[in-house]
Parts: C-alpha cells; structure tokens; sequence
C-alpha cells in the first residue's frame, strides 16, 4: 500500500493507498484527522472514525455510477439539466431545500434563486432556529471548540447524548493535557451518557442528573445562581439538592460551558433561551459559554453564505430580485404548502425528500442528491452528484460559524458535484 | 482596450498635481487596465469630462466588511437589513442593509462614492477562510485584511517563556502566509485573552493574570516583529481601554511605547476621552492631536461617530462586554475564539442629544481638525462601529465647510457644546487634503505602488466627480468609476460589476524554525490541523487567488 499524506493525488500504480489527515465534513464537529483507503472508485475509513462517518465515507466501488433519469427513465446529465431548466422556467413558487452542499454549491444555489426565484431552507434548519430564537431577541456569549478543549472546568450537557449525533464530540473536547483547566466535570442534565461517551471521558468527573423536564430544571438552576430560594424536592425529574451542587459547581467553574442539541428537543428554543440566560448570569462574575450543537451537512455554511449574499439567514425567499426572510414561512415544511416546485439538494448523504415533504405535494420534484439515495416515488428529475469531500474539493463550516475548513477530494469525480450541476441547470437561462 | 477621459482637472497629491488649484486640464488614458501616459492612438472609448475632478479611487484603510463578527451583527440585527431593502436595478438585486450591507451592497454603495479598494481592519486567522470567502463576494472592490494577534495564547505563551525575537518573527510570518493576511492588527493587547481569564480591565502596563505578559510587551514585541519582517503597514493598533473616560493617558503613554518606530492608531476618536468636568467625560483631543503632531512615526485614523442606528462589531470583547448594558437594542453578542481571539456584536444607536454620544461627534472632528499632517491621518468611521460608510460625504463637508459643521454643532446637545472647542476651530479641509486622506496617504501607508495614484503604470481605478460647492452632494454620487479601466459607475449609479482582486504579502520568514512548532500547536492545543488551517491561493477569490506583495525584512 502507498502512503500518502496529500489528498487528492492518486498513487500512479493504481494500488490501495492511505490518505492521511482527511477532513469529514458530515455531521459539522469537523474532525479533520480521518484515515482513508482509496483503491480505485472504493473509499473506505480506516482507524479513529465515528460509525457515521465511516459510513458515509464507504464506497464500495464495484457498481457503475446511477445514472441521471426523468420520471425514473435514465437520460444524459444534459437532457436531466434542460428538463430541470424547462420546470423551473414554468414554475411559480419553487421551493429549494436540503441544501446539502458546499459552499460553493451553495453559491450556485443562491444564483439558482435568484434567477428563478424561491425559498431556500436546509433540512437541519430546524434546531439552528430554536437557537436563533433565543440569539435574535437577547444575544449570548458563546465559545468555541479549542476555548472549550483547554479552558471549559465545568461543562453542562443538556439532553441526550450528543455521542449518537457527534461521534467524536468528547474525544474532541477533552484531550489529554488541557492547557488551563485546572479540573475537569462535566454534568448531565437529562439522559445517561452511553458507553461511547464515557470512554471519551475517561478520566473526568462525570455525573448524571436523570432531568425528565430540562426546561424547568434549567430555570431551576438560574433560580438559583441568581440566589433565589427554590423549593420543592425535585424539579424536572432532579432532586434539588443536585441542582443546588451544579448551580455551585458552576458559579465556581472558572470557565463553564453549556452544550445542547436544539434539534431533539420539542422545547428546543426554551433550552437555548434558558440556557442563555444562565450563561449570561455566570458571566457577571466568571466566564462562561454557551457551545450549542448543529451543523450537519454544512448548514452553517449555508446558513452563513445566506447571511452575506442575502443579509438574511436559511428560511429566505428571493422573489423578483427581493429577499425577505420569515423563519415560520419560509420553513420548508410550511412553504411546500405554496410551492409548485420542490428543488432538493443532498450531497452529503443519501437522503431523499422527507415524507413529510412529498406524500401531498403535487408539484414537480427535481432531486440533485448522492447517487444511492433511495425513492419511494421517481423524482420528475433527478441528477446525481458527487459528495464533497470524497469526489470534489470544497468548503464547509464547523458547527461553531467561526472555522471552515477544506475538503479534498480522494478520488477521480465522475458525477458533477452541486455546484457544476446547478450552473448547468442556470446555464441556458438568458 | 484604450480609454481616455479628456480634459479632466486632475488632483493627484501623490505626483504633486492639483488640477483643481492651477484649473489646468488634460487627459487621462487607461489601457488594459493600467494608466499610461497620454498619447494620440486611437481610444477604444472616449469620455469628454468638461472640466470635471478627476482623483484615483479611493482607497478605506480600515472598514469592516468580511468575516464571522459581520455575519453575527448581520443575524443580530435584521432590523437594519429590513429597513434598507434592495435597491431596484439590475445590478442590484442581491442585498441590502446599511450598517451591515450585504456583500453586494458593499461593494455596490463604496463604489457609488467613488471607492475602489477597502481593507477589513480585523480578520482572525481561525476565521481567516471565512473571510476570503466572503470577501470574494464583494463585487467593485478590491481587498485585503489584517490578521488580528496578540491576545493568541501561541504568542503569549512565547512571551512568557521569554522567546526571542527572531521565534516570533517566524511565528508571524507564519501566520500571515497561512492566512493570507495583508498587515497585522492588534486589538486591546492582551486584553482579549485576559478577559478569558476573567480580567475585565487591562492597562498598558498591567500583567495578564495568566501569563504576566504586559499590553506593552504584545505591542513593542509586534511592532518589533513587523519592521523586522519589513510587513509596509506599521502595526494597526485599537489600543487598550476603548470607550473609557481617562483612556487619554493609555493612548498618550502608548505613542510614547512605540519609541519613534511607526504605528498606526486606529479609531483615535475612541481612545481621546478625559475625565474633566461635570460628567467625567470630556475631550482630550487637543493633548492626543498635539503629541500625534510631534510624532512623526505615528499615523492614525478616526473612527469618526455619526448621528444614527448602527451596530458595533469588534474582536474587543472585554470593552464589547463592558459596553453590552448601553446595546440599542438591547441585545448583543460576545464569543470566545479558539484560542485566537474573540468577538463582541453590540448594535447602538448614536444619538445627537445625548451629552456623551454628541462630545464622540465633536471628538472625532477635533481630531481631524488638529492633526496637522494629511498624510498620516485616514478618513474612517470605523465602519460600522462609529457609523456606516455611506456618511462618508457627509462627513466630507464637515471637514470642508465651517459654517455647515458649526451649524450642525449649534444642532447638539447644549453641554456637549460647552465641553467642545470646535466651534473655535477655523480649519477647513481642501480638496486636495481629501485626496490625500482618501487616496494617496492610504496608498502610501499600506505599501500599495500601484494605487492611490494617477501617474503611468499606476491601476486604471480612476474616478470622476463634478464639482459642486456642497461637497456632501459632490462625494455622495461619483459621475464616473472605472475599476482597472471598466465603468462600472454612471452618474452615481451602478452600471457594471467588476470583479475585485484580493491583496495579501508575503514575507519572507524562517520557515524551518516554525513549522514542526506550529503543527504541534495545532494538533495538541487547537484539535485543527496546521495544514487545514492553511489558506491556499486558490481559495481566494473564487480560485483567481490573490495580488500578492512580496516583502524582505532585515537580515533575511
């Protein structure tokens, strides 16, 4: 096997070789040290890799790239581009979501918009918008992952375990030797961390607080930071006293860091909002920050690419040269109601069109999605494209907004990735 | 492709012409995007100016409008996107907002003023690939962005381990390849990283609770490292205690730090507070003017306040944090970054009645008006942060028209007025001090040979304004722009877009020294790889890559 370091570069014999320091791009931690073996079409990870990633990353190689198909009838890359062009030219109310891509792909998208018109919204939007609920009223002080590595004493996880979601997540966040943190805790407020979890905390105080109503156990814990009396044995499934210890625990932390997944929670933008409130109260006398969880399939990307093109977040519309954005409106799930057309976008992961999507839309459906994604009903069109990070260089972002990182590509690309598709479908458009 | 612009008055203080002064004309011809001198070939396209001004496109040395900190103001405050929606127009389809204008907007309302190159003042390197990206979305202008270190826990770990200069040399070379930085700023020295470890104040001389690292060891040790590497822009100083009443004597005692080595202080204004009076606030503007006046190695820009809504956006989140109770409206936010540096997103609202808000007002142009070398003070508003951008013109007239600024005082809060000697201040700007402070002094500051200039071989960013004696009208709609020799500005309005081009330098540094360091770094303390953390020429916009500046220091 030939063992190079340098993504992109194929081994010239054509024999197995390993790629070092890959960066994965799938669920938004941005672990960027993956090992993969690339032997011809076949990718494979190898070594410290999170079950989804390794995933995600597997191709087989063996099978012919799936072809490009109308209604389910293979047909060129071209022939699916000018049918996808006829649509959007005749279509009303497109609305364009997933938006699994790059940034790239993301420009194009824009672009795509804004020729044609439509409401563009990501298929992770939903808990980037109970987040947004709490920031765009108040604000919070947040951190980042390399603050939360050396500094975070005390970290609050509300919730489940993110494990399941972020693999990698406490593997991240707690290296061997931080560079400040004196001691490490990190608290539990709602399910148990699983096996995976704790392995990655080997070697930090871990404790679990069984909260079955995290809301009312977070005003809880602002009650008492704000040295109100509290009363009543338990609060949210937490017997006070445990409240009481991590209200100390973290008013003591020298820098206490509380981290959620809005997207599991129902209540998820009264987690962030309470949340916030507590992170704002420790910091009148130490530091602290929130460390909110998100950012599969580079919605933060897009979500920021969205930001400085349109100056409005996912859940826009561009109509007739004219952005406005409403995050209820313009939600995929409420603007397929007035949508003629669904454009859905998904090059991360083989994802089709949610259900709750299509089942009553009657429009036409055009789908730029991995070659594997599976359908229930043949998309009116649908074009394969390529994955960034396995067929095509490209950018995503990390879940924290702030870092972006690049992503090489392991192989030969055959298919188009998001971008050369969507300029393509935008290309004859006078 | 050849264009002459005929019989132009031509202001170009940088070759020491003043048409404007002498009422001499003549032509100016750009081709395939340079100016060259005028000759009698054939023109590809010919414009007659009738007398018009001509001046090289304007040039902002310091401006926000790229990277993470503009896109959380932009989320924070979609207020001011909905107030400013699209404009109509072909060309203007992609964006709105004023304090926060999207990409497009930007680059579209600089160049209606007649800019055509604008340098982001606060990129971080963790942030540093989302900068370019955006930055390659501005349409009209070219950029460049200065990397912010000094409250980096990899150069205060230096310090305090009692590194020598050369490491840190390296160190920043490194950091400004990798980033494909153009200068290096500091913001409040160590303050930022000492507010991490719960400081809320930090003095020039005070120690960081963590490493005993003084504001004026960070700042002697960079200004050090940047005349060694020989990086044309002194070091692009926001100096400790912004915004604070008394901070006169931290921004005296910081000229003083620089010990005749050059330095530029960035929003003066912000840093020229005293405590007299009443209210404990009062202008030290005189003070900070007259030492300013006597150094000549000191350059500075104002960060001028304008009356309005705006939000404030600064890697200063300790004097962000301190300052979030005065938010209008009342929401902001801060982060911590990476081991880096930080953010703090407060919007504000500045208003004409108010003593403290009408006292920065008078601040700013005091400044403006007692320093006494065009040369080396910038036109700036610390946008958005004083205000936005677009109050150029307005600020323009106020420099250029005492009756119009004394008019606008008499408009203020009345103690305010009381605690100002501007109304006593005769100066008036000329046109030709314009130029200087939006043109050639910018040009020369920055190290850019090529811009901020009229004569042969310099870029074809050329830009014409019709004289008229309200210079708020006459800078707010430039007649023509042309970016490399292309109009892309009508009488005031957008008519094309160009693509810009993105500056960057590149030092040469001792790469051998470094290297294996900064991986280490990075895989142990960041949890990044060096190499990913790495920007290539090809990211940059959108795979044309940068203009690069390539520059020697001494000894290498």
């Amino acid at each position: 096997m030939t063992s190079i370091d340098t993504p992109g570069v194929a081994a010239s014999d054509g024999s197995p070789r390993l790629v070092r320091d890959v960066v994965c791009g799938f669920c938004g931690l941005g672990c960027d040290d993956l090992e993969i073996e690339v032997s011809g079409r076949a990718v494979r990870a190898r070594g410290t890799v999170c079950p989804e990633a390794a995933k995600l990353f597997l191709r087989r190689g063996e099978e012919p790239d799936r072809s490009a198909s109308r209604a389910g009838e293979a047909c060129s890359q071209d022939d699916a581009a000018s049918a996808a062009r006829d649509i959007l030219a005749a279509a009303r109310s497109p609305l364009i979501a997933g938006l699994g891509a790059d940034i790239d792909g993301g420009r194009a998208i824009v672009d795509l918009a804004a020729t044609f018109g439509g409401v563009l919204d990501h298929s992770a939007s939903v808990g980037l918008f109970r987040n947004f609920a709490a920031t765009q009223r108040t604000g919070w002080l947040a951190s980042t992952l390399a603050e939360v590595r050396n500094r975070c004493d005390v970290l609050l996880v509300v919730g489940d375990d993110p494990t399941s979601a972020f693999g990698r997540l406490f593997e991240r966040l707690y290296p061997a030797d931080p560079l400040f943190a004196k001691s490490r805790r990190v608290i539990f407020l709602g399910a148990a961390p699983g096996e995976r979890a704790l392995k990655q905390l080997d070697g930090v105080a871990v404790s679990h607080l069984p909260a079955s109503d995290p809301v009312a156990a977070l005003e809880a814990l602002n009650g008492l930071v704000a040295g109100r009396r509290i009363t009543g044995e338990t609060i949210g499934g937490v017997p006070l006293p445990a409240l009481a210890d991590t209200a100390a625990a973290l008013q003591g932390a020298a820098y206490a860091v509380a981290t959620w997944n809005a997207a599991e929670f129902a209540e998820g933008d009264l987690v962030a909002e309470r949340v916030t409130a507590l992170i704002d109260a420790l910091n009148v006398t130490t530091r602290a920050g929130v460390f909110p969880l998100g950012g599969r399939d580079n919605i933060i990307g897009i979500n920021q690419l969205l930001l400085w093109r349109l100056g409005y977040p996912l859940r826009t519309a561009i109509r007739g040269g004219v952005s406005a954005h409403d995050p209820d409106l313009f939600a995929a799930a409420n603007a397929v109601k007035d949508a003629d057309v669904l454009v859905w976008v998904s090059a991360f992961r083989p994802e089709p069109p949610p259900a709750s999507l299509v089942e009553d839309f009657a429009g036409k459906i055009i789908v730029l999605g991995h070659p594997d994604t599976p359908f229930d009903r043949d998309p009116d069109v649908f074009i394969p494209v390529g994955t960034p990070g396995i067929d095509h260089a490209g950018t995503v972002f990390r879940m924290d907004s702030i870092v972006s990182l690049p992503l090489g590509a392991l192989r030969v690309a055959t298919l188009p990735g998001v971008a050369e598709a969507v300029r393509r479908i935008a290309g004859a458009v006078a | 492709m050849r264009l002459r612009l005929k019989g132009g008055r031509v202001l170009d203080p940088a070759n020491g012409e003043n048409g404007v002064a002498s009422g001499a004309t003549r032509d100016i011809e750009v081709e395939d995007g340079r100016i060259v001198a005028a000759s009698d070939a054939r023109a590809d396209e010919e414009i007659d100016l009738g007398g018009d001004v001509v001046m090289a496109g304007g040039i902002d040395l310091h401006s926000h409008i790229a990277g993470g900190k503009m896109n959380l103001a932009r989320l924070l405050m979609q207020e001011d996107r909905r107030a400013y929606p699209e404009l109509t127009g072909a060309f203007c389809g992609c964006g709105g907002g004023r304090a926060v204008p999207t990409a497009h907007a930007t680059g579209c309302r600089y160049a209606e003023l007649g800019y055509t190159t604008v340098f982001e003042p606060a990129m971080l390197g963790a942030n540093a690939r989302g900068a370019h990206l955006e930055m390659a979305d501005i349409p009209n202008l070219d950029t460049g962005a200065y990397l912010v270190l000094g409250n980096d826990d990899y150069i205060l770990r230096l310090l305090a381990a009692g590194a020598g200069q050369e490491q840190i040399n390296a160190y920043v070379g490194w950091m400004i390849e990798a980033t494909q930085a153009f200068a290096v700023k500091i913001v409040n020295p160590g303050g930022i990283n000492a507010f991490k470890f719960n400081a809320r104040w930090m003095n020039l001389d005070e120690a960081n609770p963590h490493y005993e690292v003084t504001p004026r060891k960070v700042l002697t040790t960079l200004i050090r490292a940047v005349t060694e590497l020989g990086v044309p822009h002194p070091i692009h100083l926001h100096g400790c205690n912004l915004g604070v009443p008394g901070n006169e004597e931290t921004t005296l005692a910081t000229i003083r730090a620089a010990e005749g080595r050059r330095l530029h202080l960035t929003h003066l204004q912000f840093h020229s507070y005293g405590t007299e009076g009443d209210r404990k606030f009062s202008s030290a503007a005189a003070r900070i003017a007259e030492l300013v006046n006597a150094s000549p190695n000191i350059s500075v820009d104002v960060g001028q306040v304008m009356f309005g809504q705006t939000v404030t956006a600064s890697a200063d989140y300790m004097s962000q944090y301190r300052n979030r109770g005065l938010a209008s409206p009342k929401k902001s936010i801060g982060m911590d970054i990476e081991l880096d540096a930080a953010c703090g997103v407060v919007p504000f609202e500045y208003r004409d009645k108010s003593f403290v808000n009408a006292l920065q007002w008078a601040i700013g142009l005091e400044l403006f008006l007692l320093v006494e070398d065009p040369w080396r003070i910038f036109l700036t508003t610390d946008h958005p942060n004083g205000g936005p951008f677009t109050t150029y013109p307005h600020l323009i007239r106020l420099l250029m028209d005492r009756d119009f600024r004394n008019a606008q005082l008499a408009t203020l809060n009345k103690a305010a007025q009381a605690h100002t000697m501007l109304g006593e201040i005769r100066r008036e700007y000329s046109l030709e001090e314009i130029a200087i402070l939006t043109r050639a002094a910018p040009a020369r500051i920055l190290g850019l040979k090529d811009k901020g200039h009229l004569g042969a071989g310099g870029v074809g960013d050329v830009v014409v304004y019709r004289e008229d004696a309200d210079r708020e009208a006459m800078f707010s709609k430039a007649r023509y722009v042309f970016k490399n020799g292309r109009m892309i500005v009508k009488d005031g309005e957008i008519v094309d877009l160009a693509r810009g081009t993105t500056h960057v330098l590149r030092p040469a540094y001792d790469r051998s020294s470094i290297e294996g360091d900064m991986q280490r770094w990075f895989d142990d303390a960041i949890g990044l790889k060096a190499n990913h953390f790495r920007i290539a020429d090809g990211e940059l916009r959108g795979g044309a890559g940068p203009t690069i500046l390539t520059c020697e220091g001494e000894g290498l």
